[in-house]
């Protein structure tokens, strides 16, 4: 999957690259505006990650140029303005996702392989399995080992998060954003929490072990035991 | 003194319009008189009463044959008829010598008779007027000019007392303030505006210095923290490298996070930040809030119980309000202590977050809504201290208020919303 990354800072250009390299995708990459919506028009890719503030042509500016000749790119923006309408209007110039700098790669490769999925038609799945975990969309229901696990509405909804992405590590703000409807940083250890309660109805069937917590990036389910 | 002169110049006029109709009355009666007079006597019984008329009254002249009869020896030429008048001079023998007479000339059966009156005593009248006028204008003038001289030394002189004090503040005393006197004239509404002015810059000085500190206090810790532990990384045996470099990566992320609250909170305060609008009921935002914070309290053996009534539909951005909403509750649970009981109660606009922990004392209600401001000095608990500074701010933008009260025990937040 081909991925352009326009971003003109080399330290951030080069830990992305890096990073999506090592995922097995091919990345290209453009340091300035024009660059950009020059490979970005003439090439073919799967997912534009576009810096906000970029030297020749903003990249507000690009996508909107990059969206009127009708080209529909999943685009994630990464800005280092974190305030919330930045994000709405990143959102309404035609982005897809917004994220704020700094960030954890591991978040980053998150939401680039959602949008990639996006353009690919999945049948719809009606249950999901990790390991000794089976979830059942439609019954809501969650068996570890053939054990059922009664989960609360959140606690559901962010063992399915968990789930989609088994084995990879999920920020708090990922998690948050699946569960919640709001964007903000709540600042507290309210994920921590949710997550602490989960693990503790894990613990209860005898595989606490299999929600990992990652310090400094987040949680992570693990395949098995 | 443009106004005392067109006054002046209108009441001359006025008098000079009112003498000038008596006269032509006066003679236009008189006119009159003699014309029907001539219509009933004969020529020598009106000569007769030409001479006998009171020069007093009226002078009347009449050239009844070679000679005048009457008062005046000679009949001026170009004399027009009444009421027509003009003015003419007259000799006589006496002290004053020359009279101005005013009159014009009747057609009778026995030919034109002038009739006239003296106007000198007017013109004596009108000069009088006009000298009493102009000493009384130029009285005015110098007046004026005495009384404005002393008003605007009087205004100057304030205004280069307001220039220096001005001054003063520029250089950076700002404790500096304009005297007011008790003459509530404009410029001591000026000078306590201008006051009050400086009363807010202070103030907000004072907070961006306690603001400083604060930053300074709350940033130390973490980055030293950060120092500390990037010079031992190097020293780390490898299988603690991992979570070494994690622990660190979470200190990083709390300074960034205060930062980035730092500047939301400006932007909301400045009004910078454009809010997302749309209608938000108040009953699923407090339900939705219990509900993320149920496990919080839980992990402290709290009880957190929400109580609503009649829903309210606020015009809002959510997401803000949201973040206000949990702030509060987040900080009763964490200040009201193992086994507390929290309560959300949501009626109509209103929503109250109460608990029974030690509360805030009342002199410190207010304090805590200063930014970075906390009121555990140690600052045991983790938190960026402008929670509440950004609360009010988003309250205030959806024109909410917002007061602290005492429960009895423990903090009773109540919040209203405006009628939509």
């Amino acid at each position: 999957m081909k991925i352009l990354l326009v971003e003109d800072d080399a330290t951030t250009q080069e830990y992305i690259v890096k990073g999506f390299l090592e995922q097995g995708h091919s990345i290209e990459t453009a340091a300035d505006g024009q660059q950009g919506l020059m490979l970005a028009t003439t090439g073919q890719f799967e997912l534009l990650i576009l810096d906000r503030m970029l030297p020749g042509l903003d990249g507000l500016k690009l996508l909107a140029a990059l969206r009127a000749t009708g080209d529909q790119t999943p685009v994630l923006i990464l800005s280092a303005l974190s305030h919330v309408d930045e994000r709405v209007k990143g959102l309404r110039a035609g982005g897809d996702d917004y994220m704020t700098k700094p960030f954890a790669f591991s978040e980053l490769l998150v939401r680039a392989e959602k949008l990639m999925q996006r353009g690919q038609s999945q049948p719809a799945k009606t249950d999901l399995r990790v390991g000794p975990l089976r979830m059942e969309l439609l019954t809501r229901t969650v068996t570890l080992n053939e054990e059922e696990l009664l989960l609360q509405p959140k606690e559901f909804l962010l063992l399915k998060y968990l789930m989609e992405h088994a084995n990879q590590v999920v920020s708090r703000t990922l998690l948050f954003e699946a569960v919640w409807d709001y964007h903000f940083d709540p600042r507290t250890n309210v994920i921590d929490v949710h997550i602490a309660k989960l693990r503790r109805k894990f613990e209860d069937l005898g595989h606490g072990e299999l929600i990992e917590t990652i310090r400094g990036a987040g949680y992570r389910l693990r395949k098995g035991y | 003194m443009l106004i005392i002169g067109t006054l002046l110049l209108v009441l001359y006029r006025q008098l000079v319009t009112e003498q000038q109709a008596q006269v032509r009355q006066h003679l236009l009666s008189e006119a009159q008189r003699y014309q029907q007079l001539s219509l009933t006597v004969d020529r020598r019984a009106f000569a007769a009463q030409i001479r006998a008329s009171d020069s007093r009254t009226a002078l009347i002249a009449w050239q009844g044959g070679v000679e005048m009869v009457g008062s005046l020896t000679l009949m001026p030429e170009n004399m027009p008829l009444l009421p027509n008048t003009r003015e003419f001079p007259i000799f006589t023998g006496g002290p004053e010598k020359l009279h101005i007479l005013t009159g014009g000339v009747v057609m009778t059966r026995y030919g034109p008779v002038l009739i006239a009156t003296r106007t000198d005593h007017l013109a004596a009248l009108i000069d009088k007027f006009v000298s009493a006028a102009l000493t009384a204008l130029a009285l005015t003038i110098v007046l004026a000019l005495v009384v404005g001289y002393l008003f605007s030394k009087g205004l100057l002189s304030r205004l280069v007392h307001y220039n220096r004090l001005s001054e003063r503040i520029e250089k950076g005393y700002y404790n500096t303030r304009l005297p007011v006197s008790g003459k509530q004239d404009e410029f001591d509404l000026l000078a306590a505006q201008f006051n009050r002015v400086l009363d807010t810059l202070e103030h907000n000085l004072h907070a961006v210095r306690g603001v400083t500190d604060n930053i300074a206090h709350d940033m130390r810790t973490p980055l030293s923290h950060l120092r500390i532990g990037l010079e031992q990384l190097p020293y780390q045996p490898p299988e603690r490298l991992a979570e070494r470099c994690g622990e660190l990566t979470d200190e990083l992320d709390h300074c960034l996070a205060t930062f980035n609250a730092m500047l939301s909170l400006t932007r909301i305060e400045e009004g910078q930040q454009a809010l997302e609008l749309q209608p938000v009921s108040l009953h699923d935002l407090c339900a939705d809030l219990r509900e993320m914070a149920e496990a919080l309290a839980e992990e402290r053996q709290q009880t957190l119980t929400l109580e609503t009534n009649e829903d309210y539909v606020v015009s809002g951005d959510k997401h803000l309000l949201f973040q206000a909403l949990f702030n509060l509750v987040d900080n009763a649970i964490k200040y009201a202590g193992e086994g507390a009981s929290i309560c959300i109660r949501q009626r109509g606009g209103s929503i109250e977050i109460s608990d029974n922990g030690p509360g805030i004392p009342e002199a410190a209600r207010e304090k805590v809504f200063e930014r970075l401001v906390r009121l555990d000095p140690s600052r045991h608990e983790q938190g960026s201290g402008l929670g509440l500074s950004m609360v009010k701010a988003i309250l205030s933008r959806h024109h909410a208020t917002i007061n602290l009260t005492d429960n009895q025990p423990g903090l009773k937040v109540i919040l209203n919303f405006p009628r939509a």
